[in-house]
């Protein structure tokens, strides 16, 4: 199977339990290349969960998610080689507390890609520059501001040059002065043609920067479309009550 | 070096007379009974223990105790009966601490009164401090000293070895893969050491002839006692460590073994160092359980020498000579451990509670 045509991801028929609680409810997803896919909706509508899923993070009890043409829910998959193309940034930063910026990235870029000592720092300080943290390459993570710590996760994350980038509320832990940085790292990288899944709560960031829009309710994806003309005109009741709630 | 100054000065300033009153008879009264006792032992003579019991009971002691117990309970009185109506907090704290010191004052010296008249005071004196037994002994101590170190510091390194393992194992999410190392750590846990000493003793060098000395197999039981404890601080420390850690690395494509050993377990090892340390330190007072194994002249620890010593002197001194070893063990590791700790944390600082 030719690894270039059709969507980068496929999610078919995805259903997730926690004990007794039903997070998603038969999920059906085609994902294309270039696309910044936003995902919105009220909390425990479970799109953490649906992100989350994309890298396995999540194990859905039933159902296909499928990367790059590979059935990653297989478990004959290497799915440590599959995480290495989907770079994801958590909303707590989960930086490594006892390494320094540098550290943070070549690790996995030394020990899982192999690279050597040189070109990691080098792949790891071009990445740093992208994201406007180059001159805290020696810093620790507890040194750091949220939002330059989010920044060092998101070029965490590129150095490893992932197909796909996953972004779960990654604003949510951080003062709102800092709110703009990483979302303006974000916004460049979508500039770039990065395919994306963004969950947010940043409404304005959605409709401005997202090429398709999902809004998820109970475990289940409610509309779907162009950003712009969901927020001008949602079709289903439950989108319409949600967006006059936070906008 | 300034600052110190400064906050020396500062502090004085907010004192008043009697603050300061209370304060300096709370600290003369410790002073008196704390250093001026032990300073009229040594000048008076610490060998021959006749000589201690005449210095405990002379009049020179009766004086110094008496004015630690008058000076300190003016302590208590000034400092208690006055603190609530000092203006300043620092004013307040000195006087409480005038009191506080006055108290230990009061009851070390009463104390010693008390203990100095009872009739077998002097047995007490002869049979635990008669220091020129103790001489005789010195350089068995050193050697005691260095095996009860070697004990301890194999069984410890063997015990961490053995306590990582398992405690992997029983982090695994496999029943089955849990289930033995559970046993093991649980009956370990479970039983006296005394006893695993000399069972094992039994099976591995009586019964299974192996070519083990006494010593090793003290180490190696040591080890495995140590190991069971061991596992579960490991395994607590792992624990503590934030879900998101784990998810960071396997996110990066990394194996579970390989986000263990760079992420998580750097980080769980810092957290482990005073658990460890105290199962250390429990591990040194523990090694003295071995003599039960028969040891042979050169592999006793600190204290079967002072056993030995006793049993060939009838005079218990030696035993304050195995204890005087055990702190000159303990005390500097304690401290050690204490700089490592804190210079391992200085990375971390500030990421609880971010």
């Amino acid at each position: 199977m030719s690894a270039s045509d059709g969507a980068l991801v496929r999610l078919e028929n995805i259903h997730k339990y926690f004990g007794d609680l039903h997070v998603l409810k038969g999920i059906d997803l085609e994902i294309e290349r270039g696309t910044v896919l936003v995902v919105i909706g009220p909390s425990g509508s479970g799109k953490s969960t649906l992100l989350r899923t994309i890298n396995l993070l999540e194990e859905p009890q039933e159902g296909k998610v499928i990367f790059d043409g590979r059935v990653i829910t297989d478990i004959r998959t290497d799915l440590d080689n599959v995480r290495t193309e989907i770079g994801i940034v958590f909303q707590a930063f989960n930086l490594f507390p006892h390494k320094s910026v540098m550290d943070n990235i070549t690790l996995a870029l030394r020990k899982v890609l192999k690279l050597g000592e040189k070109e990691s720092r080098e792949r790891a300080l071009e990445q740093l520059e992208h994201v406007g943290m180059g001159h805290k390459a020696d810093a620790y993570p507890s040194q750091l501001s949220g939002g330059q710590q989010q920044r060092v996760a998101i070029a965490r994350a590129l150095a490893m040059r992932p197909k796909l980038m996953l972004f779960d509320e990654v604003t949510s832990a951080l003062d709102p002065e800092l709110v703009k940085e990483v979302l303006d790292a974000i916004r460049l990288l979508a500039d770039e043609g990065m395919t994306m899944v963004v969950v947010t709560h940043e409404m304005g960031f959605a409709r401005e920067v997202g090429s398709r829009l999902l809004f998820m309710d109970d475990g289940k994806i409610v509309e779907d479309g162009d950003p712009r003309e969901i927020f001008a005109g949602p079709r289903d009741e439950r989108t319409r009550s949600f967006l006059s709630h936070v906008l | 070096m300034t600052a110190r100054v400064e906050a020396v000065r500062s502090w004085y300033r907010d004192q008043s007379t009697i603050s300061l009153a209370a304060g300096a008879a709370g600290a003369l009264a410790v002073a008196t009974v704390v250093v001026g006792g032990p300073l009229l032992f040594v000048v008076n003579g610490l060998v021959p223990h006749e000589r201690l019991l005449d210095t405990a009971r002379g009049r020179a002691m009766t004086t110094l105790l008496g004015t630690g117990i008058v000076v300190g309970a003016a302590a208590i009185a000034v400092g208690f009966g006055t603190y609530k109506r000092m203006v300043t907090k620092a004013a307040r704290e000195t006087a409480i601490s005038g009191g506080a010191l006055g108290i230990q004052a009061v009851l070390l010296a009463a104390l010693f009164l008390f203990f100095r008249a009872g009739e077998k005071f002097p047995l007490l004196v002869r049979q635990n401090f008669s220091f020129d037994v103790l001489g005789e002994f010195g350089r068995e101590f050193v050697t005691g000293a260095r095996n009860t170190v070697i004990l301890a510091g194999g069984g410890e390194f063997f015990g961490i070895v053995l306590g990582l393992f398992l405690a992997m194992l029983i982090l695994s999410s496999r029943a089955v893969v849990r289930a033995p190392a559970r046993t093991y750590i649980n009956f370990f846990r479970g039983t006296p050491l005394i006893w695993q000493l000399s069972f094992i003793f039994a099976a591995v060098v009586l019964t299974a002839r192996l070519p083990v000395s006494v010593f090793q197999v003290g180490i190696l039981v040591l080890g495995l006692n140590a190991g069971a404890y061991s596992a579960e601080i490991f395994r607590a420390g792992i624990q503590s460590i934030e879900r998101g850690q784990i998810e960071a690395a396997r996110s990066l494509g990394m194996s579970y073994l390989k986000a263990m050993r760079y992420v998580i377990l750097p980080q769980a090892f810092r957290r482990v160092i005073p658990p460890l340390t105290n199962e250390f330190i429990i591990l040194i007072k523990d090694t003295s359980l071995i003599f039960v194994l028969g040891l042979t002249e050169r592999q006793r620890e600190l204290f079967g020498i002072g056993r030995d010593a006793y049993s060939e002197t009838f005079n218990a001194t030696p035993y304050l000579g195995s204890v005087l070893g055990y702190l000159a063990i303990t005390l500097p590791m304690i401290w050690v451990v204490t700089r490592l700790e804190r210079r391992l944390q200085s990375g971390l600082t500030g990421v609880i509670g971010r």
